[in-house]
């Protein structure tokens, strides 16, 4: 299978320097210990180092839970958004500055509950980022209430008898939405798999979905043992086009399949399996068109004249003018 | 050899430079403090918050950590919480400015005096929204008490602050005891009164009902019924008299306050002091007291006896006659007020120096804090021998000697960081040793006492280290050295940057040795000589790796220091023999404190240095064997060492089989060790034991140091592992207690 990459990509990858993993390290993570999102932190910047990315180069985007603290712990650019925003502003991002590499990071309450809206059309649009679902089945930072993907009977704050409705499925749903183009799932305990998927996630072309298992040790601290502690209960989707399960791995992890990540009706199969945690690239279609692609990005806002002229323009805004070419008097 | 360079060594070599332009007068300070130059634009330690009416761990706070409380209750995430944080710390900025000043008040007072100058500085608006952010911080309820800078007189404020806050609780006590025994003995004597003649008298009958209802009863009559009951089971004299007698000396005890009884009738003398500016004072007015200990003591022993009616006189007349000094238990000694003695080094005579060796001797309550501001001495003379602490490490090293003695050596700097041994020490129920450097130096005033202090811990010169005998019986609970800075290192390591003559930014790592802190000190600039910037070349080596050259290297090279004057312009100064040896002696001493703090340590290298190699021997050997075999039968395949892996899916989460990779060393199950690549980077091992598990360039957990840490902490680490990847090994120290149900904890992990 051809990588696609994009020319802008190629042309920074001409001054890169040696960046190591601690480059993209800034204020250490105020997670609770035991916390799944630090395994997906160190899962990125590992990728980052691996891929030599700059730091100017990278823009990590959230909106709002322990998840979405994400992007202050990447000494990248950032942008802690607002609760359920993270894909539209995003979607600027990638709108005005093509040529940066864009992250999401979005917790299960922030993309499927208050983002949902949100978060279908932004599989349609299908514009080329990373998109990271920390999905712990609970609300972490508002501490302990039930999310649409906590499943049906968990205790919360707000359920103290047990949820009532049946979980909301963020793989089937997300393969639902017309032009989707990636879907994978991980589970946040076997880093190198996180890993891999993560990385082919960054080179697919187009929005890629990652639903990360992620386990919240503060409010649900057995929710996820089960899984854990029985590695026959995870499925690991395997095929050349997917992620190869090393031997190591597979001796550990018995259950596997292979799965053609062009098989959009297996990929739906295997996201509603009940009792296995499928892990692998459920679904992949390199064609879906980006909507960046289709619309143009309009002129790009980089180069010397432009940043001069969009500068001089703010400082304007804080100029004190003489009486005479007072902004009255200039019209 | 250049001429420059030829000076610079004839002047390392004999101290002695041509033309000799020294910079005898000139302000240096080292290069890794040029960026503070005004303390109070930092958020630091300091200054500190004696907080009123605390008990416990809170009796001093930081007063950052203050604002950072009060924000996390009040400051929501958004617009408004950013609003109100900024708000917050423009006042503390504003406090820490007066404090600098030199403004004495509490925190209240402060708060007020910042808010009125903050106030004053801005228009109506943006005062409206202040008062508000303020108004709002206050609602949350701040905690109040004296605030105070890190200067000359902060150890002796602290100390006695903490103490109080010690017997504050400890009177608190004494006193719900003492109280306690008072109400119910009186109250036997009460009911023992009421079957007396004088209490069934016509008197005493119409005070008892008061004056409005007097003319409604006959007291005669009354007084004539109630004289015919019985009055048997009264109280004995004896016991009578034993009673008033133990009450007599509950509420004229001078140990504790008691509060004024509500019929005024008590006489309380006023009660001791236990504070003291000398040990001899101290010692011969605890000698003093002890008769009156004992008195108290038995009074409470008595009383106890007496209120279940338990006193026999046959037995305990004879035991409480006996009971005299030596019936002391520590116990006892640690229910009375322990003392405080503040000492400073400066004015402490020889007289004083020995009862202070008796003192800490004694296995008695008496805390000393003993406060030096000169850690170097003198220059003795002529040869210019450092005297190098001499005074405060060895008061320390000399304490932790005497094996029963609590010791806390700490310079002002890390008082803060320290306060739970501070409490730890007055608590304990022996002497205390607290040596700490103030950092108020004459002889480096431009360097603010906060920056000497931390500098002395910084380069060794004055490590933090604390001893704490009640703590478990061998050295590696008693003793810590683990609050220094990069402990595990001759010298911390610091990155330092700065602009070179083109104005390009330049980032070097410089390590602060014993000589960059002897550098800001004037009155060894003759240990130093100015590098002219033309001399600067490969000859010059930073101290810290001059230390680590060989004999011949380091006969070629220049070791220097790199300082900054008033104008933070870099310098480099090259350092004389003499300092240089100083600089040695010093980094042994802290290398002698490594290994007391289990650093390093030289013993339990060996022993695993030896434990590998029988390992290895063994291996060796196992594999020849195998090996003839295989050449005797041809045919057979040699199995591999290692067990073949199990077929069945494991219910529990299994470690993987160890990686068959030949690459790799083989692994002893013996030997604690981590499936790194498996690891979730979750903190959950590097939380627990820093030094013994660390993330490697990939953030994934490692052992670095299995001996940095106990076994317990191992199994502890497996166990909190979610992922199941920790295996502890066998246990290094055959001494570590608890190690047979450690072991079989290990077990679902080996
Ligand atoms: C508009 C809005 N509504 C509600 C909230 C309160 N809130 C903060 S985080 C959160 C849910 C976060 O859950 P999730 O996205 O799963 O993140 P986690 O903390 O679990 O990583 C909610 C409801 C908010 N900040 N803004
Ligand atoms: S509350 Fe849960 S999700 Fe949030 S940081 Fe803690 S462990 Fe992680
Ligand atoms: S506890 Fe386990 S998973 Fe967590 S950091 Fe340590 S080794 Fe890694
Ligand atoms: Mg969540």
């Amino acid at each position: 299978m051809a990588m696609s990459v994009s020319a802008p990509r190629c042309l920074q990858w001409s001054d890169r320097e040696d960046y190591q993993l601690e480059d993209y390290e800034a204020e250490v993570p105020r997670w609770c210990t035991g916390c799944g999102d630090l395994a997906i932190l160190a899962a990125v910047q590992r990728l980052c180092r691996d891929e030599q990315l700059p730091l100017e180069k990278l823009v990590f985007v959230s909106g709002i839970g322990c998840s979405s603290r994400f992007p202050h712990y990447m000494k990248t650019y950032g942008f802690h958004g607002l609760h359920g925003r993270a894909l539209p502003v995003a979607e600027g991002i990638k709108l005005k500055r093509p040529d940066l590499h864009v992250f999401v990071n979005t917790g299960d309450g922030d993309c499927c509950s208050i983002g949902a809206a949100h978060w279908l059309h932004a599989i349609r649009y299908n514009m080329d980022m990373t998109v990271l679902l920390h999905d712990n089945e609970i609300y972490g930072l508002t501490k302990k209430q039930a999310s649409p993907t906590s499943p049906r009977g968990l205790k919360s704050n707000t359920t103290p008898r047990g949820t009532h409705l049946e979980a909301l499925n963020p793989l089937s749903t997300t393969l639902g939405v017309a032009n989707v183009s990636f879907v994978a799932q991980a589970v946040d305990w076997v880093p190198t798999v996180l890993y891999e998927i993560i990385s082919q996630a960054f080179h697919h072309k187009g929005l890629s979905f990652i639903r990360v298992v992620q386990r919240c040790p503060e409010f649900l601290p057995t929710h996820f043992d089960p899984w854990m502690h029985d590695p026959d209960r995870l499925l690991m989707l395997t095929h050349e086009d997917g992620i190869q399960a090393s031997p190591e791995l597979s001796r550990t992890y018995k259950q596997q399949e292979v799965h053609d990540p062009g098989e959009m009706n297996r990929a739906r199969e295997i996201a509603s399996l009940k009792d296995q945690i499928p892990v692998g690239i459920l679904y992949r279609n390199d064609e879906a068109p980006c909507y960046e692609d289709v619309v143009g990005s309009g002129p790009p806002i980089t180069g010397p004249e432009k940043i001069q002229a969009s500068v001089e323009a703010e400082l304007d805004k804080f100029t004190v003018w003489p009486p005479s070419e007072g902004r009255e008097g200039r019209g | 050899m250049s001429a420059g360079l030829r000076a610079l060594v004839r002047f390392h070599l004999t101290g002695e430079m041509e033309g000799d332009d020294r910079r005898a007068d000139s302000r240096l300070r080292s290069a890794l403090l040029a960026p503070y130059r005004d303390l109070s634009q930092l958020r630091y330690d300091y200054p500190l918050v004696l907080v009123e009416g605390s008990a416990g761990g809170g009796f001093v706070r930081s007063l950052s950590s203050v604002v950072d409380a009060v924000l996390r209750e009040i400051a929501p995430e958004g617009g408004q919480g950013e609003r109100l944080r900024k708000h917050l710390l423009r006042l503390e900025a504003a406090m820490r400015a007066l404090v600098a000043e030199g403004v004495e008040a509490t925190l209240s007072e402060l708060w007020r005096l910042a808010e009125h100058e903050l106030l004053s500085q801005c228009d109506e608006e943006a005062a409206g929204q202040l008062r508000e952010s303020f108004g709002q911080a206050e609602a949350a309820g701040l905690v109040d008490g004296r605030v105070i800078d890190c200067d000359d007189g902060t150890p002796s404020q602290l100390f006695q602050h903490a103490w109080d806050a010690v017997q504050h609780e400890r009177s608190r006590r004494a006193l719900e005891e003492i109280e306690g025994l008072l109400l119910r003995l009186s109250d036997i004597l009460k009911a023992d009164f009421q079957k007396s003649e004088e209490a069934k008298a016509p008197k005493n009958l119409r005070r008892s009902v008061g004056i409005r209802f007097e003319e409604s009863f006959d007291f005669e009559a009354l007084s004539r019924v109630l004289k015919t009951s019985s009055s048997e089971g009264s109280l004995s004299e004896s016991r009578r008299e034993r009673i008033r007698s133990v009450l007599s000396v509950l509420e004229s005890q001078r140990f504790f306050a008691l509060p004024t009884d509500a019929e005024g009738t008590r006489d309380q003398a006023a009660p001791h002091s236990f504070v003291f500016d000398s040990c001899t004072r101290a010692w011969e007015v605890f000698r003093e007291r002890v008769p009156e200990m004992l008195e108290l003591l038995k009074a409470i022993a008595i009383a106890e006896l007496e209120l279940e009616n338990r006193y026999r006189e046959s037995e305990h007349d004879a035991l409480f006659g006996r009971f005299g000094e030596t019936s002391l238990t520590p116990e006892d000694l640690a229910r009375f007020p322990s003392y405080l003695i503040r000492l400073h080094d400066k004015d402490c005579e020889e007289r004083e120096k020995a009862r202070l060796i008796d003192v800490l001797s004694s296995g008695l309550p008496l805390k000393i804090l003993v406060q030096t501001s000169d850690i170097l001495g003198k220059p003795s003379l002529g040869d210019g021998q450092f005297a190098l602490g001499v005074r405060g490490m060895q008061l320390a090293s000399m304490a932790v000697g005497l094996n029963s003695c609590f010791v806390l050596q700490s310079p002002s700097s890390d008082l803060y960081q320290m306060r739970d041994r501070i409490l730890g020490g007055l608590t304990y129920p022996g002497p205390a040793l607290f040596s700490v450097f103030t950092g108020a130096v004459e002889n480096a005033p431009d360097l603010p006492p906060y920056l000497e202090a931390a500098s002395a811990v910084q380069s060794r010169a004055f490590p933090v280290l604390a001893y704490d005998p009640g703590a478990g019986g061998d050295w590696a609970s008693r003793f810590e050295v683990t609050g220094n800075s990069q402990a595990e290192a001759d010298w911390p390591v610091h990155s330092f940057s700065y602009e070179d003559a083109d104005l390009q930014r330049v980032s070097e790592e410089i390590a602060f040795t014993f000589a960059d802190f002897v550098a800001s000190d004037r009155r060894y600039a003759g240990h130093f000589a100015p590098i002219p910037r033309e001399d600067w070349d490969e000859s010059l080596i930073p101290v810290r790796e001059y230390l680590g050259l060989a004999e011949e290297e380091a006969a070629r090279a220049v070791p220097y220091v790199s300082v900054v004057d008033e104008n933070d312009i870099l310098q480099k100064l090259v350092v004389d023999q003499k300092l240089i040896r100083a600089t040695r002696r010093c980094a042994e001493m802290w290398r002698g404190l490594q290994e007391l703090g289990g650093i390093q340590n030289s013993h339990a290298l060996n022993l695993l240095e030896r434990e590998r190699e029988t390992w290895e021997h063994e291996r060796e050997r196992e594999l020849d064997e195998l090996r003839e075999q295989a050449l005797r039968e041809p045919r057979a395949a040699v199995a591999p060492p290692a067990t073949a892996a199990g077929e069945a899916a494991p219910l529990v989460m299994q470690p993987s089989e160890p990686e068959t990779d030949t690459e790799t060393e083989p692994r002893s199950s013996d030997e604690p060790y981590i499936e790194t690549p498996r690891c979730t980077t979750c903190d959950e091992c590097t939380v627990l034991n820093s030094r013994m598990f660390a993330y490697d360039e990939n953030k994934q957990a490692h052992i670095v140091d299995p001996t940095a840490g106990t076994y317990r902490e191992l199994v502890e680490a497996a166990e909190a592992c979610q992922v199941c990847i920790i295996h502890p090994g066998k246990p290094m120290n055959p001494d570590e207690p608890g190690l047979d149900e450690l072991t079989r904890r290990a077990e679902a992990f080996n």
